[in-house]
């Protein structure tokens, strides 16, 4: 860390969202939550996605990936496979991770990896001026379509591990959220998915409609995001009502990707050094077993 | 070929059986090949397939023979055809001297044989029905009489059956051997006992070489070549690259993974790739289309990739288990916008291990997308080569700087310019070396530049990189008379049926020369010589639009020499086929005397 003083990298770039923009708050948080948790900028590998939210990585000292769009969970999970001793964050929206690139999701939750996924959701496509988006609500532009609840999607995978949602507009929760998240990955217990409602003043500004909307789960007495059924049924029974559940929604146990696929007694792929011999013995053994 | 007793040593032969799906074809090819390697032959194996699991024709050929040989035969010499439907399909392949062992079960032989064709005809599924209850059996009957009729010893006919079927229990191997022994029994009925094949097998201890698949060979040489990150998606032909990395990956301290789809798999592996970890995917036809979005992307953001291209029938979902050489446009010139990208073409199992430790190296050296253009036939078609070299190959890193050079450096730019336009890479984790990567276009610190300036500086960098790697790409290999005017240009599987095609024109007089590219992409100065110094070029292709001849076209070839052989109806060429293709149009070039243009069939 001390390094990165005296040497000449890129200089992190001044976010290019508009002023009053959701994302300014989860990257402050974000800052916040490294500097905290000792991450170094060397160790942190940050992913994003094509969209507004898919800049944050110009944004912050660290080894920075601009993904395909739709792609960044591929991407991060190759990134943590490959060496899983860096701390990967992949962050995008709601189009980004919910329209072009679900697919992705879903089998991130079946694998849970030790990565965390921040969705910048705004509700529709800023970057290209506001067309629906898969979280839009129904009459949005014309939008026919209902929109997707990314929480409950979650919790209908057994392999879930780390499920929250929080709001621009509540700083202090979400950084108690970013920080679990990071405790999360860091702790090796697999995908941190963390949603942040994040308004988009420009196109759409639910600004002052999700303050009104959103419930906050951890102050909610009784409530045990270790519960699964609960967990279902407070944020349907929320949605019912027009609320909006936020805080640590689910918390569940699962091995992570990494922990189950990498041979441990060997070095993670990525640290493997190219050109030295070291798996001759494998090699010959492969030729003797096609020699019949 | 010599004899004893009468009978020829086996030193060539073409077996083919044929059946429906499921019914064992390829098992008693397997045995036959096992069997007839310990006996120091050497195989080579084919197989014909549709996309199903049971049912439909399905055929296995191999070819056993002394000496170097890359293909199959142009001749079968011995056909096991398990139904009617197995001549019809077949009986193109035989002459006056083949021999057809038939089970006529299901009726007499249909009448399509050539005249002098010798037939032994008996019904094996009936056999199996009324003896075994189990008409599964019927292909370890007919292997009885088919190893009869080789000339091989019963003792090792029952040998190679305890090999092969022991490790699926005591039972199947009993069933089995009793099924064998029926099929002894009609030998004998048939007139062909013991000791009175068709051959001498000249018992010489067997070379040591191995039996593999062009696709394991792939995997084999990306793993030699410090190979450490795989992803796949299951798609005929490619499936087995997959199959074999996740047996053999892990074993080193890979990563071999099935994803979701092939979006998921290029990505994947790029994120693998960011980190310095050497990555490669492999796919076919439909899985290579929906990966082009990410091919573009490591071109633009440098990022190291090796891409197999396991190329089937297209367009569309085409035909996937037949052979084809139609994506070369598309690796070549696909995906959006311009980006530098080396395609290298191997002709022969042992040649898609040594030629894939050079696409990942050269990967890595260039920072950029590099191709292994395969084919059905190459990939899944089974061959004995030379153990390969551990001790000739070499896994070499590519420009790297750790923290210690950074350091001293006192700066790092992820896409410096520099004199061979490569810039150094820091992997993530390394302290100092923070960096952009971006498919946008960047600068050299890898932020979102649309400066026209930095724009060309950069669009010249990147595709900079290919001329200073034109040096290094492998060269064609050349075969024939230098002298001849006639040549031939052809990849892939083709490599071994126009070798044996250029031996038999030579056998009928006409002398020619064969330049095998092993890079297509870029267009190397020696495939245009090559061309130069001939007067008449056939590029022998599997496709219907010439792609490969309108690349080198395209790169400066004289159209006016090229002559275009295309084939694209699914079937694998023969050598005789090809011979005859030639002869045609030697025939018909000498018609037309000084006609220049390119000829698209």
């Amino acid at each position: 860390m001390t390094m990165q003083t005296h040497i000449k990298t890129f200089a992190p770039a001044r976010p290019i969202w508009c002023a009053g923009c959701g994302d300014f708050a989860v990257q402050g948080v974000l800052e916040k939550s490294l500097h905290k948790m000792g991450i170094p900028p060397h160790k942190l590998m940050m992913l994003a996605g094509i969209g507004c939210s898919g800049t944050i990585q110009n944004n912050l000292p660290c080894y920075g990936y601009h993904a395909l769009h739709g792609r960044v969970l591929p991407a991060a999970i190759g990134a943590k496979l490959a060496n899983p001793d860096l701390t990967v964050i992949a962050a995008g929206g709601d189009g980004d991770g919910y329209a072009i690139g679900a697919g992705h999701l879903v089998h991130t939750f079946r694998s849970n990896p030790s990565i965390i996924y921040i969705v910048m959701n705004n509700s529709n496509y800023g970057l290209t001026k506001g067309q629906v988006s898969p979280t839009s609500p129904t009459g949005y532009r014309d939008n026919a379509e209902s929109g997707l609840d990314s929480i409950l999607m979650g919790l209908s995978f057994p392999s879930a591990t780390f499920l929250a949602r929080g709001f621009s507009g509540n700083p202090e929760q979400l950084e108690r959220l970013m920080e679990a998240a990071l405790d999360h990955t860091e702790s090796k217990r697999g995908f941190a998915f963390l949603e942040v409602l994040s308004p988009c003043v420009t196109y759409y500004d639910t600004h002052r409609e999700w303050r009104a909307k959103v419930y906050n789960i951890d102050e909610e007495e009784g409530y045990d995001p270790t519960d699964r059924g609960m967990a279902f049924q407070r944020s349907l029974k929320l949605k019912e009502q027009g609320r909006i559940p936020i805080g640590r929604i689910f918390k569940g146990e699962h091995a992570s990707l990494e922990s189950l696929i990498l041979n441990k007694t060997e070095l993670p792929p990525a640290q493997h050094k190219v050109g030295r011999d070291e798996h001759r013995e494998q090699y010959e053994k492969f030729i003797d077993s096609y020699m019949g | 070929m010599s004899s004893n007793n009468g009978r020829p040593i086996l030193e060539d032969v073409n077996v083919i059986v044929a059946g429906q799906g499921g019914d064992g074809s390829l098992t008693v090819i397997t045995m036959l090949a096992e069997l007839l390697r310990t006996n120091g032959l050497n195989v080579y194996t084919e197989r014909d397939v549709l996309s199903r699991i049971r049912g439909g024709h399905a055929a296995a050929t191999m070819r056993a023979f002394a000496g170097d040989r890359y293909c199959i035969g142009s001749n079968i010499n011995l056909m096991v055809a398990l139904d009617e439907e197995a001549v019809e399909k077949n009986a193109r392949q035989l002459d006056s001297k083949s021999i057809v062992v038939y089970d006529d079960s299901g009726g007499p032989i249909p009448p399509v044989l050539p005249e002098g064709t010798k037939v032994y005809s008996a019904p094996f599924n009936r056999i199996a029905m009324r003896t075994m209850r189990r008409e599964l059996y019927k292909n370890s009957i007919a292997f009885g009489v088919v190893g009869r009729l080789l000339g091989l010893e019963d003792e090792s006919l029952r040998e190679t059956f305890i090999k092969h079927f022991q490790r699926m229990g005591q039972v199947i191997l009993e069933y089995n051997l009793e099924a064998l022994g029926l099929g002894f029994h009609l030998a004998d009925e048939m007139g062909i006992h013991e000791g009175e094949g068709l051959y001498k097998i000249k018992k010489t201890a067997p070379e040591k070489r191995l039996l593999i698949t062009g696709n394991e060979s792939v995997a084999f040489g990306f793993m030699v070549a410090g190979g450490r990150f795989f992803c796949g998606y299951p798609i005929t032909p490619s499936s087995e690259v997959l199959e074999t990395l996740q047996k053999w990956l892990p074993r080193c301290g890979g990563v071999a993974r099935q994803t979701e789809d092939e979006l998921a798999g290029i990505n994947m592996a790029i994120g693998a790739a960011l980190t310095g970890t050497r990555a490669m995917v492999a796919t076919s036809g439909p899985g290579f289309s929906l990966m082009q979005e990410g091919v573009g992307h490591c071109g633009s953001g440098e990022i190291p990739l090796v891409i197999v291209d396991c190329q089937r029938s297209g367009p569309s979902t085409g035909m996937p288990t037949k052979p084809e050489q139609s994506d070369l446009n598309l690796m070549v010139f696909g995906g959006h916008g311009d980006f530098p990208r080396i395609v290298l073409t191997p002709g022969h199992p042992d040649e898609c291990f040594y030629l894939t430790v050079d696409a990942t190296n050269l990967a890595d050296k260039y920072q950029c997308p590099v191709f292994l253009a395969m084919d059905q036939a190459l990939s899944q078609n089974i061959a004995t080569v030379e153990p390969f070299n551990l001790d000739g190959v070499s896994a070499v890193p590519g420009k790297r700087v750790e923290a210690g050079d950074i350091e001293k450096l006192g700066v790092y730019k992820r896409y410096e310019f520099t004199e061979d336009n490569v810039s150094a890479f820091a992997a993530p984790g390394t302290p100092g070396g923070l960096s952009l990567v971006t498919g946008n276009e960047h600068n050299e610190w890898g932020l979102v530049s649309t400066d026209p300036v930095n724009r060309v500086k950069m669009m010249n960098k990147r595709m900079g990189k290919i001329e200073v790697a034109k040096k290094e790409l492998p060269r064609g290999r050349h075969f024939g008379d230098p002298d001849a005017k006639i040549g031939f240009i052809g990849i892939g599987s083709l490599f071994g049926v126009i070798l044996e095609a250029m031996e038999d024109l030579k056998k009928e007089g006409v002398k020619t020369q064969y330049l095998q590219p092993r890079t297509i992409w870029p267009v190397l100065e020696d495939i245009l010589a090559f061309i130069d110094k001939c007067s008449r070029v056939y590029v022998v292709e599997l496709n219907a639009q010439a792609q490969l001849a309108h690349i080198l076209i395209h790169q400066g070839a004289d159209p006016g020499k090229i002559v275009n052989i295309l084939r694209f109806d699914g079937i694998p060429y023969r050598p005789a086929e090809l011979v005859k293709s030639v002869i045609q149009a030697e025939n018909g070039s000498k018609i037309k005397k000084g006609k220049k243009e390119a000829k698209l069939q």
